[in-house]
């Protein structure tokens, strides 16, 4: 599950999502990536980003995605530059949307 | 405020971005004082940005073919060919001799190259987020990172510009449009010399009298702890597998 877009006036970004389903419970994120061009401070905070959106159901809602984000930047203190939250949280839906 | 100014000197893309790191390391510290370096990559290289993935943004046959060496930064932003018609450099200072917004320090350390330009005539301006333009057309491309206390800044600024061997070294997303997707880099990136008929030598005087404006500075070398730091960094770091292909 992948989602890629130049978020306008920000830059290149592409999250993908790997899915995982256990028993007959909702499907989750197993696993995330962030990639692109942007910029993020201090940089290795992209794990708490990746780690706060893992083991989410894929039918999550935008705001609760965005919050779980928001949450891992304010716990490291990071800002993200040329993308905003809100963006990843939107890709993360298009990316499960296909 | 002393600044030390380390001359343009050509190295690996590994000890390139070792270099940043162990001064970054050694300023932190309090050991050096804050530092401007030019440099310029020889065998020629591909940056990566530190959140990209490798295997998208270079081709890695094609590099190997032809010898160009290929390393992730430690800043954020986009994929660059470095060729010896670009002249790279560094910024490593304390944080607080910078705005604490991180746009507006872009905006101040950008000015810097954007007064040399205007020392050769060209007139140009910053584009945020990272990028400096003339015309419209990218003449620069800026990467900064701030830890422990220190910001390094770091960016080309290209003198002449080859786009059919930046595009045989980078991946484009779609092979059969690539040759629309150099038609339209042409039109939207330039280079000093496609703006004037001015030396590599010439453009490299204009951006240290840019650089060094209105600051106290020396000519510098690195100390002996930092080059073998940088040594040390070059080695386990960014010529590591664990290191480039980690995305």
């Amino acid at each position: 599950m992948r989602c890629e877009e130049k978020i306008p006036g920000g830059k290149l970004v592409c999250v993908e999502i790997w899915p995982v389903q256990s028993g007959a419970g909702r499907p989750k994120a197993g696993s995330v990536r962030v990639s692109g061009d942007f910029f993020l401070h201090p940089e290795d905070a992209i794990y708490a980003i990746e780690d706060s959106m893992k083991g989410l159901p894929l039918d999550s809602e935008q705001d609760e995605i965005r919050g779980r984000i928001q949450e891992a930047l304010d716990g490291k203190g990071a800002t993200l530059i040329g993308v905003s939250p809100e963006d990843i949280a939107r890709m993360f839906i298009k990316a499960v949307e296909g | 405020m002393m600044w030390r100014l380390i001359e343009h000197k050509q190295n690996d893309a590994f000890m390139n971005m070792a270099i940043d790191e162990a001064v970054s390391e050694s300023v932190a510290r309090g050991e050096s004082q804050p530092t401007i370096r030019f440099y310029g990559w020889a065998p020629e290289a591909v940056s990566i940005g530190y959140f990209q993935c490798l295997g998208k943004e270079a081709d890695l046959d094609n590099c190997a073919r032809e010898g160009v060496d290929i390393v992730r930064r430690r800043t954020g932003g986009g994929a660059v060919f470095h060729s010896s018609g670009e002249i790279t450099y560094s910024v490593i200072a304390k944080e607080g001799l910078f705005p604490r917004d991180i746009l507006e320090s872009y905006r101040e350390i950008c000015g810097w190259i954007i007064h040399s330009l205007s020392l050769l005539g060209i007139e140009s301006e910053f584009k945020p987020i990272n990028d400096i333009v003339v015309n419209g057309k990218k003449i620069s491309g800026n990467a900064q990172t701030r830890r422990e206390g220190v910001l390094l800044q770091h960016g080309t600024i290209l003198h002449t510009v080859d786009v059919e061997r930046m595009f045989s070294l980078l991946k484009v997303p779609d092979e059969k449009i690539k040759d629309k997707m150099i038609t339209s880099v042409k039109e939207r990136v330039t280079s000093i010399s496609q703006q004037r008929n001015i030396s590599w030598n010439e453009s490299y005087d204009a951006l240290v009298a840019g650089f060094t404006k209105g600051k106290e500075f020396g000519f510098g070398e690195l100390s002996g702890k930092e080059s073998s730091r940088a040594m040390e960094l070059s080695r386990l770091r960014y010529s590591s597998k664990e290191w480039n292909m980690m995305r």
